[in-house]
């Protein structure tokens, strides 16, 4: 790695910073475990950027962010390991989804707390594409590069997340 | 547009990812439909809290500092180092200078044969591996059934994916010997044709690519990262070959190492 590339790739990755902190700050739902899953997948970057350089589809966003998701997960594997998690079952979760609200009735929750909890009871697989799609504004064909599904799957979780979402805020708006 | 389309749709409508003629025949929908009207009415307000409630997490400055010493500290390699000699060797230095130039345009050459001796191993390895019982040492579609099968048998673990959600479904794995030694050979599908990728450690070699030739009627793809030399061969279509390299090379990329 020459000085140079070095500048190159602070260039054109280092400006991503925010948007891989926040989708890390996402998916481990903790400050100092983001923050060491962005420094992992920027070095982790670094090596890989030449390999990247002009060949990937989507663009050095997606490609980051593709990066942090996929080193949040090896370090969320890695802590559950002997808890003996149940993986992600695209159809369990699925149908399973829409009932799981049982803080609907607690009063007097606010929208805005109500929909930070929604959105923490997601799986990661639901949460991923809500805030990649929300908050940083990728479109179906980059998040599926991000996430390693096709597009039909990026689309029916977002339209089951939303409607989860939709289910907890409806909740606490029928409250009294 | 019939309402269950209504439900499917709806998202993408909200997501700017529908069609122009499809967007029509759905808002006449909407303005005709009640049901469909609420519907969009939840989503709109669903995303009206999301962007009021849920935020962006600015990345804290001692995070930016963090990362940018780490992305310094990291080992600088490549770099050529040049010796450079007493001033009374000039002219020696000079005539050295010239040999190493003819040194490096040989090298060069020599790397070009290489590169057209494994073309020939690699393509030569294709075929036989297209005759009867030849493909695969371990069939399997799970990627998780075919890493481990390399374990013991290779000293390194190819990276193994799974692209059946693409339309190139792993179809298997297989020992093979290229370039003077033992390499994984992964077969993955595309319709009728099959393509093999052949991967082994890149020692030594410096990352570059992808670079495309053509071999009787096959196409071969080749690059090298900082962990893998990668050749990908098949006799597929060249735009949809291109395709699974760039799939195949993003998904390397982007995979995180295991911890």
């Amino acid at each position: 790695m020459e000085p140079s590339q070095l500048t190159r790739f602070e260039a054109v990755v280092l400006p991503h910073l925010d948007a891989a902190y926040t989708l890390a700050r996402y998916l481990m739902r903790d400050a100092h475990d983001a923050e060491d899953v962005v420094q992992d997948a920027y070095l982790r970057a670094l090596k890989y950027f030449d390999g990247f350089r002009g060949t990937g589809p989507g663009d050095s966003r997606a490609w980051l962010l593709a990066i942090v998701r996929n080193t949040a997960y090896t370090v969320r594997r890695g802590r559950r390991a002997d808890e003996r998690a149940t993986e992600f079952d695209e159809a369990l979760h699925s149908e399973a989804v829409a009932d799981d609200h049982p803080e609907a009735a607690v009063v007097s929750q606010s929208e805005r707390e109500e929909l930070h909890r929604a959105i923490d009871r997601l799986p990661p697989e639901f949460r991923e594409v809500i805030v990649l799609r929300e908050l940083e504004g990728l479109s179906y064909k980059e998040i599926s590069d991000v996430a390693g599904v096709p597009v039909g799957t990026v689309m029916s979780r977002l339209f089951r997340a939303r409607k989860r979402l939709q289910d907890a805020l409806c909740g606490e708006q029928q409250e009294p | 547009m019939t309402h269950q389309n209504f439900e499917t749709q709806l998202d993408a409508y909200l997501d700017g990812e529908l069609a122009a003629v499809d967007v029509r025949e759905l808002e006449t929908h909407l303005a005709e439909c009640p049901d469909c009207a609420r519907f969009h009415q939840g989503r709109v307000a669903l995303r009206a809290a999301i962007h009021t409630h849920l935020p962006v997490f600015p990345a804290p400055d001692a995070l930016r500092e963090r990362v940018r010493e780490a992305l310094r500290a990291t080992p600088r390699e490549h770099i050529a180092r040049r010796v450079v000699g007493p001033v009374i060797w000039r002219s020696l230095a000079l005539a050295a200078s010239f040999a190493v130039v003819a040194l490096g345009s040989w090298r060069l050459a020599q790397r070009r044969a290489g590169a057209e001796t494994l073309a020939q191993e690699v393509l030569a390895s294709h075929v036989r591996s297209l005759m009867p019982g030849h493909l695969t040492d371990v069939l399997s579609s799970d990627q998780h059934t075919v890493k481990p099968w390399f374990n013991g048998k290779l000293d390194f673990s190819p990276p193994v994916h799974d692209f059946s959600g693409r339309g190139f479904p792993l179809i298997g794995g297989r020992l093979d010997y290229v370039g003077g030694r033992p390499v994984a050979a992964l077969v993955y599908g595309r319709r009728q044709h099959l393509i093999n990728v052949f991967l082994w450690p890149a020692v030594g070699a410096a990352p570059g690519g992808p670079a495309a030739v053509t071999h009787q009627g096959y196409r071969l793809l080749h690059w090298t990262t900082s962990d893998y030399t990668c050749w990908v061969v098949s006799d597929l279509a060249p735009p949809e070959l291109d395709d699974f390299g760039a799939l195949l090379r993003w998904s390397d990329s982007i995979a995180a190492p295991p911890m």
